[in-house]
């Protein structure tokens, strides 16, 4: 053998040995970016402190606590992101705090969770979904209680708390429409996975977790989220059920005629502050955004149904007295149901009370229908299927809601 | 680019594979150009590189003159512009401003004025260290120890080898001329060797040193907020963090060199284990009193002149050296203390220690190390007091206070250590950590004894290093203290 080859010979031998001493090595530091990742105390991985917690108690079957100072929105994405795969719900609500009422016993199944989130806009129903298909576990069915503002073109029907980088997401990479989303630096996150100034602060965290002291969020802020312990329909705050959905306060439930009337009065003059100022006409382009969205999550393998959730007898009648008011709003479910019936896609329910039976009763507030009230329009979605299959869902055109002060009706 | 970041590690990595990739005669070549890579990646550095290059062209330059230059005054003048010129830099960058204070002063003690110049210097980093490097070639070609280097490649990598540029140890031209011509080839052993003993001082540095510094700059940075007995625990444990700190990073600079195929001058021998103050100065930053010794205390005469002599020789020595640390008054009293106590040791030995051979017993000789740790700790104050800027006033007045609380209840102020990241299983790790690191390096050296252990043993110790350092090690917060001077 000559001295070439046996240079060469020794240094891959060499060569090799070093290798396989960096190899023992590197227990350590794969169980530095395990911990790390798994811990996770900034939320670079795993979510947030806060939401993560919600989210951890909720997949462990826990309603939790202090719903009002919950970031839903980051609930939603870290419950798509964490739900297992072959546990992921098989249905899921879209829409605003309207669909937060919808509860496994309404939906009439228990592979359901409420997707909705407190104020959503359009941005936030669509990325509510999206983030189901993004991790793999596009549902079979999506209800979207489709709120009027979502056909409305300006950036007033915005959110200011929706992910906006989300959805610039799913509108570029999904549906093709140009933003200015660029693909987040997962370099930068991932290096945090091996600094090893991460892993300690995230041993720190996890240790004062084991002996049971409070969990704080890097600015050192108390996660006030809990389990919720005893008779859960006994509660003082909203609470944030395993399902998604939301129980109101006990005070909130119980409210008689006279209250909600009242809830439903001081809704009248904030209506339009909701999302809907300066409504006068409906946007093409959201039309063709929602007729996109709903084909969208067809190519998917979800079936659509899509309800109108009524407003309070009071609050209706007085966008019917206040017309002019109103005009972009009283459009919507006549669209809506045209575009239903053109598409053969299921609709349930109305805007307008009067069409559904609904008494005040059914309402907590001017806005949001109580299970009664739902369960008046809604039969849950194994009917709905089982009407899809048999040809017998009802015509969306069945229904026409009133839309002038002249169809106003003593109630 | 600091030894404990990822990007040395990197660059180490990268240098030392292409090092033992090349032939031979190429690498003290490629080893120049990583080391000026090294040197440039600082932006700081780079806009004073030219320093470098021109001490490295100055002191090459007057070696070969010097080895062909018979007549002594033009020789003695080839030495004294080479100091005037190489060491103008250093006064230029560390001591002008300063000097030109006592000069202000000095004046107006005359009811002169002078204008303080108003500098504010960056000195290039490892400033201290390659012109003493580069100095004591220049003395060794004037007492023509050795050949003065005609390449001036292979003396531009020593003046600027880059695992110890910044903070040593300040090597001498005979002892890396031979390396650098006859690389060694590539060995395992010495490879795992120097791994270890980067590995080794990592963990001095990042688990022991910049945990105790926690500590010591709190207490330091403000002192009117500190008790007697909290000061003088700072003061123990500050020696330690120096040791822990500098130490560490001769480790890795050994280490690293030794990976590299090289053997720098050690800079430690267990100096906690030194029995009296010259004996600690044996034993602490060897190659700077190395260096002292052959080129100054010996040229000053050493102790052949007398009595007064030697002492006064002594003084200068330590007081040159404090000043080598830095332009400030702290620096130049630690040296001058550190001057008197050696002179006084000498003293007491000559006048009391005659005869007195016999081993003492094991409880004397810990005695006198801890004497020694305590004599030690006490005169660095000064050193401490300008690195951290502390005020004296505080310092002597605070140090009195206190201690009736500290005697009456010491668990409280046991308890009190944890507000200052002296608590909980931290503490544990500093106490433990340093034991046994002390006690390994008092029986020798480590790398060598690691080297001689099974494999189990051999692992065991790599895996409690290294989970030491990473759930321990502070990360991304602090410089060598030495990489300042």
């Amino acid at each position: 053998m000559n001295h070439m080859a046996k240079t060469l010979l020794r240094r891959l031998y060499y060569g090799t040995k070093i290798l396989c001493k960096f190899a023992l090595i590197s227990p350590i530091l794969l169980f530095m970016v395990y911990f790390s990742y798994k811990v996770d105390r900034s939320g670079l991985f795993q979510g947030a402190l806060g939401p993560r917690t919600v989210v951890d108690l909720m997949l462990s079957g826990h309603d939790v606590t202090n719903f009002e100072q919950m970031d839903e929105r980051s609930v939603v994405s870290l419950y798509a992101q964490d739900v297992p795969e072959d546990e992921h719900p098989s249905v899921i609500g879209i829409g605003s705090s309207r669909v937060l009422q919808f509860n496994r016993e309404v939906i009439g199944t228990d592979s359901y969770f409420s997707m909705g989130v407190t104020g959503a806009d359009v941005r936030d129903n669509m990325t509510s979904y999206y983030v189901m298909v993004r991790a793999g576990k596009a549902p079979d069915v999506l209800v979207w209680s489709v709120d009027p503002w979502v056909l409305y073109g300006s950036e007033k029907a915005f959110d200011s708390r929706a992910d906006s980088e989300l959805y610039n997401e799913f509108l570029t990479k999904v549906l093709g429409v140009e933003t200015d989303y660029e693909e987040p630096d997962k370099v930068e996150l991932w290096k945090a996975l091996a600094d090893p100034a991460y892993f300690q602060g995230n041993m720190d965290y996890y240790m004062a977790i084991r002996s049971g002291a409070a969990v704080t969020d890097d600015e050192g802020n108390e996660i006030p989220f809990k389990a919720v312990t005893g008779d859960v329909y006994d509660n003082d705050a909203s609470i944030k059920r395993s399902d998604g959905s939301v129980l109101y306060s006990k005070e909130f439930r119980e409210q008689n005629q006279d209250q909600i009337l009242f809830n439903a009065m001081s809704a009248c003059n904030t209506f339009n502050s909701v999302h809907m100022e300066g409504f006068t006409e409906l946007s093409a382009k959201q039309e063709q955004a929602f007729d996109a969205f709903i084909r969208y999550a067809q190519s998917n393998g979800t079936t659509v149904i899509l309800v109108l959730c009524p407003w309070h007898p009071y609050l209706y009648d007085f966008l019917l007295w206040q017309e002019d008011d109103h005009q972009g709003f009283l459009q919507v479910e006549n669209w809506i149901r045209q575009y239903a019936h053109d598409n053969q896609v299921p609709l349930y329910g109305s805007y307008d009370p009067l069409q559904l039976g609904m008494e005040e009763m059914d309402f907590f507030d001017g806005l949001h229908c109580k299970d009664i009230g739902l369960k008046k329009f809604f039969p849950g979605v194994p009917a709905v299927l089982q009407q899809i299959e048999s040809g017998s869902v009802p015509d969306a055109l069945e229904i026409t809601p009133r839309t002038t002060a002249a169809e106003r009706c003593p109630w | 680019m600091e030894f404990n970041t990822p990007l040395f590690l990197g660059f180490f990595a990268a240098a030392a594979v292409i090092n033992y990739a090349l032939p031979r005669m190429l690498r003290p070549y490629f080893l120049l150009i990583a080391s000026y890579a090294f040197y440039l990646y600082d932006p700081d550095n780079a806009a004073l590189v030219w320093i470098l290059l021109t001490t490295t062209a100055i002191s090459w330059a007057a070696g070969l003159a010097l080895e062909k230059i018979q007549r002594r005054a033009v020789r003695v003048a080839i030495v004294t512009a080479s100091f005037l010129s190489c060491g103008g830099f250093l006064f230029y960058f560390k001591y002008l401003g300063f000097f030109d204070e006592i000069f202000a002063s000095f004046l107006s003690l005359f009811g002169g004025k002078a204008n303080v110049l108003q500098l504010d210097l960056v000195a290039p980093l490892g400033l201290s260290y390659f012109i003493f490097a580069s100095l004591g070639y220049v003395v060794d070609q004037y007492r023509r120890k050795y050949p003065a280097e005609k390449n001036p490649l292979l003396y531009g990598l020593f003046v600027s080898f880059f695992p110890c540029i910044f903070t040593g140890p300040i090597e001498r031209y005979d002892r890396m001329s031979r390396q650098f011509k006859h690389p060694r080839p590539f060995s395992y052993n010495r490879c795992a060797g120097g791994a270890f003993r980067m590995l080794w001082g990592y963990f001095k540095k990042m688990v022991l040193a910049d945990n105790l510094a926690v500590f010591v700059s709190s207490i330091f940075s403000k002192p009117e907020n500190s008790t007697g007995p909290q000061l003088l625990l700072a003061i123990l444990i500050f020696s330690m963090q120096l040791y822990m700190d500098f130490s560490g990073c001769c480790d890795i600079a050994i280490g690293g060199a030794r990976i590299l195929g090289f053997d720098l001058l050690e800079n430690f021998n267990a100096p906690f284990m030194a029995t009296s103050f010259s004996d600690f100065w044996r034993r602490w930053h060897m190659s700077l009193t190395g260096w002292f010794r052959d080129y100054l205390y010996i040229p000053l005469g050493g102790s052949r002149h007398g009595r007064v002599r030697h002492y006064i020789n002594l003084v200068i020595v330590f007081l040159v050296s404090g000043l080598w640390h830095g332009a400030a008054w702290g620096y130049v009293l630690w040296g001058l203390v550190s001057g008197v106590l050696s002179a006084a040791e000498v003293i007491w030995q000559k006048s009391f220690a005659k005869n007195s051979h016999a081993k003492p017993p094991l409880a004397v000789v810990w005695l006198q190390r801890v004497g020694t740790y305590v004599l030690f700790s006490l005169s660095l104050t000064f050193f401490m007091s300008a690195l951290y800027g502390v005020d004296w006033s505080y310092l002597t007045t605070n140090i009195t206070l206190g201690w009736n609380t500290f005697f009456a209840d010491p668990n409280a102020f046991c308890a009190g250590l944890s507000a200052f990241g002296l608590g909980g299983r931290k503490l544990m790790v500093l106490i433990f950590g340093t034991a046994a690191v002390l006690a390994a390096e008092s029986r020798g050296s480590i790398a060598a004894w690691i080297r001689r252990q099974n494999w189990s043993i051999r692992w065991t110790l790599y895996y409690a290093l290294g989970l030491g350092i990473l759930f321990y090690g502070a990360f991304g917060q602090s410089v060598f203290i030495y990489q300042q001077y």
